[in-house]
């Protein structure tokens, strides 16, 4: 069986062949744990790299992503008990005051893809609501958008009561680098595919 | 590279299109233009012309040559309505009929700006093959022009030297100029060795020869005895008055437009005495002259692009193939103004629905030419055509099945119909910039021209063209040497 043919579904983002290629894969007695590693997540790998360079748009970046998801559930069951390293955890939503999540459920996508768990808390998430959810679900990071100006401020805020329990990254069209220092922030990613390395620098 | 949309034909029903002359008006002008045939006339200075015009009917005096109108008329009912040109290869691509509007750059200009250097220095063969090589590499130039008088070669030979260097880079029609029709008669051999016979390429020609009486009224007898060739030899003939309001026509752009209209058919009138169903792609020049500084405005003129438009829709109104202008600039250089003229032009242009549009990547009112804004050009037509296409509306453009599962508040990225679809429905600039300004920064902070210079080096590089067999090239450098043997 040949895991490049997964590989290559992964990038061309063809969702309807990936679970054929998967069951041919495992019925050849290629280790599930394998497949993950080494064509999944090496796809997406490759899939957020063509991103950058400009070779791939967003719809196909999402197929990508989406044939990745189809892949990881069908394995999934099938390495419990083994105890399958994640990535990396990471809750991640749209603050307090602010409906916009287009963005957010890009990252999400794109941190699923790369193979992280991820608790997505939706919109209009209160302070109150980040900090439970670190000591429920300890993730390694919290993950913060905005798309409104006005609501930048409770970014801020959020920070402020994650106060270093957790790491934490900001992201929306109007955040920038210098804003993410200065409500002292851990990270800022300008887009999906950079939140995803952000994420994983983050974690090492 | 072709571009699927270059036609708006198979859209012909919902692509945006805008008209200029009212039927009536065109009556009217087509009148004016019969009047000034049959009362004025015009200077041929061809005897074999003059001779066929007497015989036809016409009333001469020395050159002077009176036609009557249903000589014209029927001049307009024997060409044929519509011109197909095939590649290099013999394959039919465009089809010079309707609305369907395709462009290409321009011809004869004497100057050139070196990609390398950025310098405005003599244009050179060189320039030629690489605009050849661009052109077959851009999506939406759909056929190729010289952008060249070319200087590095035999005094009066230029016309012959660029067909060569065409033909070996490029796959596209070609449409040219020729000094007179010894070196015409070259060119043509050119394209049959190419097309592999006489016959072949008048079944397919990728070749169309362009000519220009000297307004207003004159026929020059270069110019033709070019028509006169041509026509004799089947292939798709331009005849292109260049007429400047104020100057060589009345200063009005109905005036402007008589004139061009009157050459243009007294063209049309030798070419099919000369063999009846000849090819013939009709259309002129039409501009003013500048008051101040006597230039033949290019681009600047917002009446360039009205009187261009409103030709057009007279020679659909007399149901011939038409020829336009577009893609040209009065800038010296690159520049905001470039910008402003291209787009307005090229946008007009499609807007009318002339069949072949050519002066793209002019500057400086056709002195000279480059091969960056030969790119621009390129993405602005990409751009302008993807307005022309008009707006699909259908079931599954409508989408309202994907409406209702994605319900409020969701978001259509992840949608089947989205990956699709959004290539299709929305234009992707190629060096126009949407990044964010963080990414731009990073990326050197280019502007547009830098980016343009950046991709034509790119481009150039990496185009390459189909070759022709050895015993075609060597055919083709035969012709060449016998041409320059007979001009020493």
């Amino acid at each position: 069986m040949d895991l490049n043919s997964i590989y290559q579904c992964v990038i061309t983002g063809e969702r309807d062949r990936i679970e054929g290629l998967i069951q041919s894969a495992l019925s050849a007695g290629c280790k599930p744990d394998d497949i993950i590693n080494n064509t999944l997540i090496k796809g997406m790998d490759e899939v957020g790299q063509k991103m950058k360079d400009g070779d791939l748009f967003v719809p196909e970046v999402l197929m990508s992503a989406n044939t990745m998801k189809t892949g990881l559930e069908l394995l999934k069951p099938l390495i419990e008990g083994e105890e399958r390293e994640s990535v990396g955890k990471i809750a991640i939503g749209t603050v307090a005051g602010d409906l916009h999540d287009i963005g957010k459920n890009l990252v999400v996508m794109m941190l699923e893809g790369a193979g992280f768990e991820v608790i997505d808390l939706g919109v209009d998430v209160e302070v109150e609501r980040f900090v439970q959810v670190i000591e429920e679900e300890k993730p390694d990071i919290i993950g913060l958008s905005a798309l409104l100006t006005t609501t930048m401020k409770t970014m801020g805020e959020t920070v402020q009561a994650i106060g270093g329990k957790t790491k934490t990254m900001i992201g929306g069209a109007p955040v920038t680098e210098e804003f993410a220092k200065e409500i002292g922030a851990n990270g800022y990613a300008p887009d999906a595919v950079t939140a995803v390395d952000l994420a994983k620098s983050l974690i090492s | 590279m072709w571009n699927r949309c270059s036609t708006s034909n198979e859209t012909d029903n919902i692509s945006v299109q805008s008209k200029v002359l009212s039927d009536s008006q065109c009556k009217r002008l087509h009148n004016a233009v019969l009047e000034v045939l049959e009362r004025t006339g015009a200077e041929v200075y061809c005897e074999e012309a003059v001779e066929l015009l007497k015989k036809a009917g016409c009333w001469t005096d020395g050159l002077r040559v009176r036609i009557p109108s249903h000589l014209v008329e029927r001049a307009i009912s024997t060409a044929p309505s519509r011109v197909v040109l095939a590649d290099r290869n013999g394959e039919r691509r465009l089809f010079l009929e309707g609305n369907n509007t395709y462009f290409g750059p321009g011809p004869t200009n004497p100057y050139f700006y070196d990609l390398e250097t950025g310098e405005r220095r003599d244009v050179l063969k060189s320039d030629v093959c690489g605009v050849a090589k661009l052109t077959e590499a851009l999506p939406n130039m759909d056929f190729a022009m010289s952008l060249a008088c070319i200087s590095d070669c035999t005094p009066g030979l230029a016309d012959v030297h660029e067909v060569h260097a065409m033909l070996q880079n490029t796959t596209k029609p070609i449409v040219t100029w020729a000094y007179d029709v010894n070196n015409l008669a070259t060119i043509i051999s050119m394209c049959e060795a190419v097309a592999g016979g006489q016959e072949e390429l008048q079944q397919n020609p990728f070749i169309v020869v362009y000519a220009e009486p000297t307004s207003p009224l004159r026929h020059s007898k270069e110019a033709v005895e070019i028509l006169l060739y041509m026509s004799e030899k089947g292939l798709p003939q331009m005849y292109t008055p260049g007429v400047q309001g104020c100057a060589t026509a009345p200063a009005s752009m109905a005036g402007v437009l008589v004139i061009a209209a009157a050459d243009n058919l007294a063209g049309l009138v030798i070419n099919q005495l000369k063999r009846e169903g000849a090819p013939y792609i009709a259309g002129a020049v039409t501009t003013n002259m500048d008051m101040k500084t006597m230039i033949h405005c290019y681009g600047s003129s917002p009446e360039f692009s009205l009187m261009h438009a409103a030709l057009t829709d007279f020679i659909h109104y007399l149901k011939l193939p038409t020829w336009s202008t577009a893609g040209c600039s009065d800038s010296k250089v690159l520049d905001e103004q470039t910008a402003i003229e291209y787009s307005l032009s090229i946008y007009s242009a499609a807007l009318s629905g002339a069949n072949l549009v050519h002066d793209c990547g002019f500057l400086e009112t056709g002195i000279s030419g480059s091969l960056e804004s030969l790119v621009m050009a390129d993405e602005i037509i990409g751009m302008v055509r993807n307005i022309v296409k008009g707006v699909q509306v259908d079931d599954e453009s409508l989408a309202v099945d994907i409406i209702d599962k994605v319900g409020p508040g969701g978001n259509f990225l992840t949608e089947d119909h989205t990956f699709k679809n959004f290539k299709k429905e929305f234009w992707i600039p190629r060096d126009i910039d949407r990044d964010i300004y963080r990414k731009w920064s990073t990326k050197g902070k280019t502007t547009y021209g830098e980016r343009l210079r950046a991709r034509a080096k790119q481009m150039l590089q990496e185009s390459q063209p189909e070759k022709l067999s050895d015993d075609v090239l060597q055919e083709l450098r035969g012709l060449v040497d016998k041409a320059e043997e007979n001009k020493a």
